[in-house]
């Protein structure tokens, strides 16, 4: 009896630690988007703000959150299209040819992966400023594709891999294509493999910075991490309207995360990681 | 396979091929070749002259890039570590049933989902010495006795690990999740009637069978965390006295900072090939699965 | 699903070119490129482009914007610059750029338009980091300097003057302490992060020793002799962590300043923005205590004070430079730098404006930050400045973080890495 209580006790301490680990950081900073500037960087520092709306109306107003937001959402979202079509092709293709070049072209892809950012970021400046690409969201877009193609493509041969040939060789008999065998037969059943892939490239699209501040320099065009850069002005932080923009632009996520966590869960586990 | 299949998939593989030949194969050829040369964005006079291997040996005795090498290093196995472990936790945490489940997940993913160069700042806002809520947290009021985290050259590493950690946990523990999915129920419910204890249960089933998922969460989390760049670039700029200048931080100064373009894409170059061999040594190690058909 | 597929990239690709703008003809106006950062107070730049606009309509400007700091700004316009991109007309240069840009063929040379009788109106701090080689490639738009900042109350509590000199300050800010009951409250408060910053305060402090960087006269590395080495040792026994917090060392300009305007500093170095927040009721705990002079010295010597602030330049490709030049010429004009002050809070570099009455008036306290610009000194001048600054913040963030650190070893070894990147340049001068 004391030792199911231990337990008991034990797993809820566990979650409320889980839960406040990952919460409290984010909550406290937001948090911050309810004070007055002075409150903000008051030493003792104030734990109850004075909820003040201003540093939101800022930072939509002066700031123009939502617009680095649009912006955000269309390349993020064009790019994990782009890259989970593309990476579905070749990810078949993979799951399909022989072993041997097929683990060549794996590791080379992998390889793709690894390269420092910082120093590709220049090359790719150079040829995008080549094609007249620079601030336009192609310019933007395509570098993303190239850098999340690496991980969709290893997830999705992984995932294609486990699908059984026989149910293609079915469909085949029953007189479809190739091209149809993967779009009724195979793609429904990855389901999970797809969404996981194009989770993770939207994220990465989303969050990435150091392109975005090179190659957009226009502010029609520019995305939410710049944006948020932007924020900063010579030598003043104002931590309120950041922390009230980050929230601005964090909340959808975590609805989205909050409505298909069981979903992106599920993707994760099937297939891809196999004991 | 027939030769006209294989001749289709490679035409499927094309564009995917050629997108990553495009802007990753040639931008690396590129930078490998710049590597070779010296070029001074400032003194053009000086024009590129070809260098060889110059730009690595110097490398090699840069006291300032071995101690970027050290840092990063403890930096990727520190971090790496904690992400794992905490990883393994929460993932342990969120396979169970219990009411809220969802609510944790929700929790857990919320690192993640915040963007990068937020949680940089956000950390740096935390962990300031005056007005920081870590320090309030564990002092309380007494402001006199608060830690400059970011100001010591012994803790600055550590806030990074610390915000690396936090943001990064929940990807691992997700991967690691997925694996704990995949073990069948009987296998608990056999050692249970036998009568191991959880600890037993812990160490016999699930540890082997979730090794997998964390050797390719290992994999990964390495990968990224050697080229970890914007918690340095926001938090600390690299210092105090160097304390966290990281190698891809320490590339980048020498890059678009000083101008050194050869030496800067020298050091990328280097953190590439370090990263290769890793990979390739994990592959080694565990891939052989992971790239062959299972079954 | 590959045609759906072509048809989207079709469509994003026409969605996102942009049209280039730079073929003119005769009654077509001609568009510049203007790539700046978004200023702390928009309305005396929104107004001088409006302005511009009205008295040029054959001329547009199209901004474009990065972000404020430094080195995200470096690194956005040198990537265009370097690669003669003439899509970009103009562009601003933190005060410590004109060399290297200069050098490097990035900035139009202005020598032919900005003759020297012109020079003479502005300020000869800002004018002299314009000027590379005898050539000068940017026009001042406005300046910072190093100002000592201090709690006129609190002097005036415990019967103190201004300190002249940095013992003085040590003095009174003890006595304060003393008297104040307050644990938190620490006497200075200054920017000692490892970045530039970091090379401005530090050089405060060594140039009111006498020493420097680089001797103004011989032009010699003398970074090991004892003048400079006596400034950095001050500033690691008696400032970090006993005058100043020990967090000090992670400290940037908006940290420090936050712990002056929340009452916890009773000095504080800063450039001049931070008059306007330090007196603003809403941010600080301190509005209306606030006085400003100059930063003191050490004993024997004269107060010094680092020079800041941006400047305008053209980009040397641009094809239309005689439209960019009306431009910057029209922003730094007398009538504009007044609006920029007074709507901007910028301060000007023509010395005439200070003298203008209704500058007199609205920013009575320029007075007091005028003796500090006009003595304001600028960094080493050099291409490769930005490598000689990572060798001095490198050497000075060891030299304050570590106790007891070996500062002549130190010096010396930053004195030679700084003597090999300065023949570099003299490699090509010949």
């Amino acid at each position: 009896m004391m030792k199911g209580f231990l337990q008991e006790s034990l797993f809820l301490s566990g979650v409320l630690l889980a839960a406040g680990f990952s919460l409290a950081p984010f909550l406290w900073f937001i948090l911050c988007a309810l004070k007055t500037p002075a409150e903000v960087t008051a030493i003792p520092l104030q734990l109850l703000p004075s909820f003040s709306l201003e540093s939101f109306r800022l930072a939509i107003e002066r700031y123009g959150i939502l617009h680095y937001l649009g912006n955000s959402i269309i390349v993020a979202g064009i790019t994990t299209f782009v890259s989970i079509s593309l990476g579905t092709f070749a990810g078949y293709a993979l799951a399909r040819l022989p072993r041997r070049p097929a683990k060549i072209i794996l590791m080379a892809v992998l390889a793709c992966a690894m390269f420092p950012h910082i120093a590709i970021a220049g090359p790719i400046w150079d040829f995008l400023r080549f094609m007249g690409w620079l601030n336009a969201y192609q310019g933007l877009i395509l570098p993303y594709v190239a850098l999340t193609l690496p991980l969709t493509i290893w997830i999705l041969t992984l995932f294609f891999r486990e699908m059984p040939e026989e149910l293609e060789a079915a469909a085949l008999v029953d007189g479809c294509t190739r091209i149809g065998s993967l779009q009724h037969v195979i793609l429904p059943l990855s389901a999970p493999g797809l969404f996981t892939a194009a989770i993770l490239s939207f994220i990465y699209a989303w969050n990435e910075f150091f392109l975005a501040l090179l190659i957009m320099t226009d502010p029609a065009k520019q995305t939410m991490p710049v944006g948020i850069a932007l924020f900063q002005g010579e030598y003043t932080i104002p931590w309120g309207e950041i922390a009230a923009a980050s929230f601005i632009t964090t909340a959808p996520l975590v609805l989205l995360v909050l409505l298909f966590q069981r979903r992106i869960v599920t993707g994760l586990s099937a297939g891809a990681i196999k004991g | 396979m027939t030769r006209k299949d294989n001749i289709f998939f490679l035409i499927l593989l094309a564009p995917a091929l050629f997108i990553l030949l495009l802007f990753i194969a040639v931008p690396i050829g590129q930078s490998l070749f710049l590597s070779f040369h010296r070029l001074i964005l400032s003194l053009p006079q000086l024009g590129s002259p070809f260098l060889g291997l110059e730009n690595y040996k110097d490398l090699l005795h840069d006291p300032v890039a071995r101690h970027s090498l050290w840092i990063t290093l403890i930096f990727v196995c520190a971090a790496t570590f904690f992400e794992l472990l905490i990883g393994v936790l929460l993932a342990l945490l969120m396979h169970h049933h219990f009411p809220g489940r969802g609510m944790l997940r929700a929790c857990v993913l919320i690192p993640w989902a915040v963007p990068t160069v937020v949680s940089a700042q956000m950390w740096r806002f935390l962990l300031n010495d005056a007005y920081g809520m870590v320090n309030y947290v564990i002092f309380g009021a007494h402001t006199t006795e608060y830690i400059p985290w970011l100001a010591l050259p012994s803790t600055a590493l550590l806030s990074l690990i610390v915000a690396d950690v936090w943001k990064t946990s929940s990807f691992a523990a997700l991967l690691i999740l997925a694996g704990l999915q995949v073990i069948p129920e009987e296998l608990y419910l056999a050692s249970r009637v036998d009568g191991a204890g959880v600890w037993q249960r812990f160490w016999r089933i699930t540890w082997p069978l979730i090794r997998p998922a964390l050797m390719v969460a290992l994999l990964f989390r390495t990968i990224d965390a050697f080229r970890v760049f914007d918690l340095a670039f926001v938090m600390t700029q690299g210092g105090p006295a160097d304390a966290t200048n990281v190698l891809q931080f320490y590339g980048y100064k020498k890059m678009f900072v000083e101008g050194w373009m050869g030496y800067g894409s020298a050091i990328s170059v280097c953190i590439f090939v370090m990263v290769l061999i890793l990979a390739v040594f994990y592959v080694r190690m565990v891939g052989h699965r992971l790239l062959e058909a299972s079954g | 699903m590959r045609n759906l597929l072509t048809g989207i990239a079709v469509l994003v690709f026409m969605a996102g070119t942009s049209p280039g703008g730079t073929i003119t003809r005769m009654d077509e106006p001609t568009t510049l490129v203007f790539l700046t950062w978004k200023p702390n107070q928009s309305k005396g730049w929104n107004h001088l482009l409006r302005e511009f606009d009205e008295k040029h309509p054959h001329i547009r400007i199209k901004t474009q914007v990065a972000p404020h700091s430094s080195t995200q700004y470096h690194a956005i316009v040198t990537q265009r610059l370097k690669n003669r991109d003439a899509s970009l007309d103009l562009f601003l240069m933190d005060v410590v750029w004109p060399p290297e840009f200069g050098n490097a063929g990035w900035a139009l040379d202005l020598t032919s338009r900005f003759p020297v009788r012109e020079q003479r109106k502005f300020l000869s701090g800002p004018i002299t980091a314009n000027i590379w080689q005898g050539r000068i490639y940017g026009i001042p738009c406005y300046l910072g300097a190093g100002l000592f900042y201090y709690r006129k109350d609190l002097l005036n509590k415990y019967g103190f003057e201004v300190p002249r000199t940095w013992n003085e300050m040590l003095t009174a800010g003890k006595a304060v302490l003393q008297g104040e009951d307050d644990p938190g409250l620490y006497i200075y408060s200054g920017q000692f992060k490892q970045y530039e910053g970091l090379v401005c305060d530090m050089l405060e402090f060594i140039w009111s020793n006498g020493g420097a960087v680089i001797d103004r006269k011989s032009d010699q590395v003398v970074l090991d002799k004892q003048a400079s080495i006596g400034a950095v040792a001050f500033v690691r026994d008696k400032i970090i962590g006993k005058a100043a917090p020990r967090g000090a060392v992670n400290y940037e300009e908006p940290e420090s300043l936050g712990l002056f305007i929340q009452g916890k500093a009773v000095f504080h170095r800063n450039w001049p923005y931070a008059w306007a927040l330090s007196n603003d009721p809403e941010r600080s705990k301190i509005a209306g205590r606030v006085g400003v002079a100059v930063l003191p010295a050490f004993q024997g010597h004269h107060s010094a004070s680092t020079l800041g602030g941006w400047q305008f330049g053209i980009n040397r490709y641009s094809r239309h430079p005689e439209e960019a030049w009306k431009f910057i010429e029209f922003m730094s004009s007398r009538q504009s730098q007044k609006i920029l002050a007074l709507e901007s809070g910028l301060a000007p570099t023509r010395a005439s404006v200070y003298e203008d009455p209704e500058i007199q008036k609205m920013m009575p306290y320029l007075n007091a930050f005028f003796p500090a610009f006009k003595k304001a000194r600028p960094r080493p001048l050099s291409p490769v400045y930005p490598m000689v600054s990572q060798e001095l913040q490198r050497f000075f963030s060891r030299a304050i973080a570590e106790k007891d650190s070996d500062l002549r070893e130190m010096a010396k070894t930053t004195s030679v890495n700084i003597e090999r990147l300065l023949q570099l340049v003299s490699k090509i001068q010949r």
